[in-house]
């Protein structure tokens, strides 16, 4: 039995050995196709970038390599060099080329790295009539794959899409969220109108709160009014999301909304709202966050006192006051606000 | 009255049947290692798919990201703490700051700081919710926004991380040593579970060993295995350790080392748990228990996982001394941590933690140097007096031995295929020769200091013990007691072969 034990193990060694240098030599060679594959496209593809012209090289150079090769040779530079509007007439051109046609057709493959390689060739060459896979893809199973066809969903200008990943949003975690809505971003119209139906006091509260991040990642003026009037919703969490979203609203209304905010019962909505207030620059607001800076709660001081620094001019005097006051507290905080650079101040209120 | 013959025969039954309990114990040890060697491999062709794909990474550099606070304890670390620090503050991720500690060093590690920084001084403007010795002050920097310096009476390392723990700010925290070089892009990747929608209490990623590496402006620029035969053996014990040990153990869900010198924690758990326990030579182990042991108490499902590909690199001994002194120390926290966690061992409770992890470190990690240590006396003695065939006991060895290996060799092919950090063959060769020449000699000194754990443990001994470091550049780096500025190394998973 030992000897037999001795044999199957001498052979996997050997075996390992074999592998290591055959794996070698592979990876060797695919990497050498790769950066032969760039070096080929990058002189035609910048011709093309500058000059406007010769399209038809940057397809045939394509066409000449091997499907893997191509695909990855096309997928860096593109996403370095290629602008998104250039990306759509690439797109256009090579949606029809064999090797592309071959990749895609893997997007309903049961191995998760084909799905992935095709919702990435999906975020370079993707035309409308792509909308159903990219659709499917949005819900794979593998979260890698769900991910990059985020970036695919971006090439695509279509309502039903941008609806479906409304509707997802709210299932993911802020990561996913964040990723999304820069995705989004460039369809920025046609989700505010999309958004704006959603923004209601008696969606769920999970969604409700994702979707006024949504308005507020985006920063659309008219569906951030509709966030503001959620500012007297009853639940706490709520009214935090739209102190959050609202320091990217600068609006004349918003600075009175925020100040109810900033005395609301709970301390997050507090502190969310003196970070707005601080964003916004809102001046008006100085002598409620010099009185924030006492807040019993600590980031509520913090917060206020990055605003009042935030905001400068009488504001900034404000803050240098409460490091002579008598609350004890406040002068820690004020102290330690009041010596940081401009730099610090801006990076510290940003997140 | 039995005769002579009788007694002997019985003897060198006995001692059979005991040999072939140990081979059986080497089998289903290395076998539960295959096991992890199986399930590690698909998770690491999917990492380094991930890792290669530039579109992850660019996505990760977004605002999407989470916020981190890197949590940077240093005791007498006055030679290299500038560049360190430097290393540190410019790393690829838009939202990080980094919160270090000086743990009353007793040279000029803190005035080099504020020098190089200009820092100021700052109130104490934090909360406390961690008892720890007394903060001495409080200093944020004019030129680095996103660096906050805190100096303390001495505590260790494990107290210099609790303070931190307090003053950093944001939701997730990377605890690191001041002497591990973290390559620039890889918070960014260690971020990348967030962006795959889990759920996460705690990342790990990959330890790897800078020794004879060419290192410039804290950065590893070029990655070589050591010449030397103790490093050397150790790069290789590294890369088993990782890139097939700790992924294979994200599928069996009972992750339970992220290793102290790099890993990624939310901060709300950390603190719901009071951070690190100042009483253990183990700090990183102890608090990935403690963690895993909360999650399934309070029901959350949040998951602690390692993935391969974020790098930092670590100076690992290079003198047998400090190595018995690291391994000595590592042995005798597992002994403690097991002790006071003695209640998830085969706990159903406790999921996967108390059913898998748990009792594979009680059986083949504590156990291990004690079932080697009787194997190769019982073999040695019993061959001397005649009593095992020598044919029996080589044939045991080479079993024993060659399993190690083929686990050895299976994790320098799984790096070759994936990551591939080492360019020269020069270098791989190296590898798989250290691969054969680890049972010789390097395991035995392993056993041993593993053993004198046992001793010193039940002495009641709770020192850290003198280390030594060559450093990066010019220069040898000593410290002594509790402080942080040792070899910090992770914990490894070393593969149990039984010498006899």
């Amino acid at each position: 039995m030992l000897a037999a034990a001795v044999t199957v193990e001498a052979v996997v060694i050997v075996v390992c050995l074999l592998g290591l240098m055959a794996l070698r030599y592979r990876i060797a060679a695919r990497r050498r196709a790769v950066e032969d594959g760039v070096r080929l496209l990058e002189p035609v593809l910048h011709t093309w970038l500058v000059l406007d012209r010769d399209l038809g090289a940057v397809v045939e150079t394509l066409r000449r390599m091997t499907a893997y090769a191509a695909f990855r040779s096309l997928a860096r530079l593109s996403t370095q060099h290629v602008t998104f509007e250039r990306q759509q007439t690439l797109a256009r051109v090579l949606r029809t080329e064999p090797w592309v046609a071959a990749m895609l057709r893997c997007s309903g493959s049961r191995f998760w790295w084909r799905r992935f390689d095709a919702a990435r060739l999906l975020s370079i060459v993707g035309v409308e009539a792509d909308a159903a896979c990219v659709a499917q893809l949005l819900t794979d199973r593998n979260p890698a794959v769900r991910l990059v066809a985020i970036d695919a969903a971006a090439r695509l200008n279509g309502r039903p899409l941008v609806e479906q990943e409304l509707d997802d949003l709210p299932r993911h975690q802020d990561a996913v969220q964040a990723y999304q809505l820069a995705a989004l971003a460039r369809h920025a119209p046609i989700v505010a109108q999309a958004l704006e139906p959603r923004l209601r006091p008696d969606t769920p509260v999970a969604a409700l709160n994702a979707w006024i991040d949504a308005a507020g990642a985006l920063a659309i003026p008219g569906t951030l009014s509709t966030v503001r009037t959620l500012a007297t919703h009853p639940l706490p969490q709520v009214r935090l999301h739209v102190a959050r979203a609202l320091r990217r609203y600068a609006d004349p209304e918003t600075p009175g909304v925020l100040l109810t905010l900033l005395a609301d019962s709970d301390w997050r909505v507090r502190a969310q709202a003196a970070r707005a207030l601080g964003a916004l620059r809102c001046g008006v607001a100085t002598g409620e966050l010099a009185e924030a800076v006492r807040d019993p709660a600590w980031w509520v001081r913090y917060r206020s006192a990055l605003a009042l620094a935030q905001i400068g001019g009488p504001a900034r005097d404000a803050l240098t006051a409460l490091t002579q006051g008598d609350d004890r507290m406040a002068r820690d905080m004020s102290e330690l606000v009041a010596g940081l650079s401009t730099a610090a101040v801006i990076e510290m209120s940003e997140v | 009255m039995l005769h002579a013959d009788e007694v002997r025969h019985a003897l060198a039954a006995a001692i059979q049947v005991v040999d072939l309990g140990i081979l059986w114990y080497t089998f289903v040890v290395n076998s539960f290692f295959a096991l992890l060697l199986v399930l590690a491999a698909p998770q690491l062709f999917a990492h380094w798919r991930f890792g290669s794909e530039d579109v992850l990474t660019r996505s990760l550099t977004s605002s999407a990201v989470p916020r981190v606070s890197i949590l940077v304890p240093a005791y007498n670390e006055s030679v290299s703490i500038v560049d360190s620090l430097r290393s540190l503050l410019t790393l690829q991720y838009p939202y990080y700051e980094v919160v270090l500690v000086n743990d009353g060093s007793s040279d000029d590690t803190l005035q080099r700081l504020v020098d190089a920084y200009d820092l100021y001084e700052v109130p104490p403007a934090v909360m406390r919710r961690l008892r720890t010795q007394r903060v001495r002050g409080y200093y944020r920097s004019r030129t680095w926004s996103k660096l906050l310096v805190v100096d303390k009476a001495n505590g260790g390392k494990a107290d210099s991380l609790n303070v931190a723990l307090d003053a950093a700010r944001f939701p997730f925290v990377l605890a690191c040593d001041a002497d591990t070089l973290i390559e620039p892009d890889a918070l960014l990747r260690l971020a990348r579970p967030f962006l795959f929608d889990q759920k996460i209490a705690a990342v790990g990623g990959t330890i790897r060993v800078v020794n004879s590496c060419t290192v410039e402006d804290g950065r590893v620029i070029d990655a070589r295995v050591d010449s030397r035969w103790l490093a050397g053996v150790q790069t290789v014990e590294y890369l088993r350790a990782f890139l097939f040990g700790r992924l294979g153990w994200n599928l069996l869900g009972g992750n339970l080392i992220i290793s102290g010198a790099f890993g990624l924690f939310r901060r709300d758990y950390l603190t719901e748990i009071l951070g690190y326990a100042t009483s253990t030579v183990t700090e990183d182990f102890e608090l990935i228990v403690r963690l895993q042991r909360y999650l399934k108490e309070k029901s959350i499902k949040a998951s602690v996982v390692f993935i391969p590909d974020p790098v930092a690199w670590t100076e690992v001994p290079s003198s047998v001394t400090v190595l018995g002194r690291q391994r000595e120390r590592w042995h005798r926290g597992l002994i403690a941590t097991l002790i006071t966690h003695r209640s998830l061992i085969g706990n159903p409770r406790y999921g996967a933690t108390g059913l898998v992890a748990m009792p594979y470190f009680l059986f083949a990690e504590l156990a291990a140097p004690l079932v080697e240590a009787f194997g190769l006396i019982l073999t040695v003695v019993g061959t001397m007096f005649g009593l095992l065939a020598p044919r029996y006991a080589v044939a045991f060895f080479v079993v024993a031995y060659l399993y190690g290996t083929v686990l050895s060799l299976a994790s320098i092919l799984m790096e070759e295929v994936s990551f591939h950090r080492y360019r020269r063959t020069r270098d791989t060769l190296r590898l798989v020769m250290y691969a054969f020449l680890e049972p010789f000699g390097y395991r035995q000194l392993t056993v041993w200091f593993r053993l004198k754990a046992f001793h010193r443990f039940l002495r009641g001994d709770h020192s850290w013990g003198k280390m030594k470091r060559e450093g990066f550049g010019s220069g040898t780096a000593e410290a002594a007691g509790t402080g942080p500025a040792v070899v910090r190394a992770p914990r490894l998973t070393p593969i149990s072969v039984p010498e006899i």
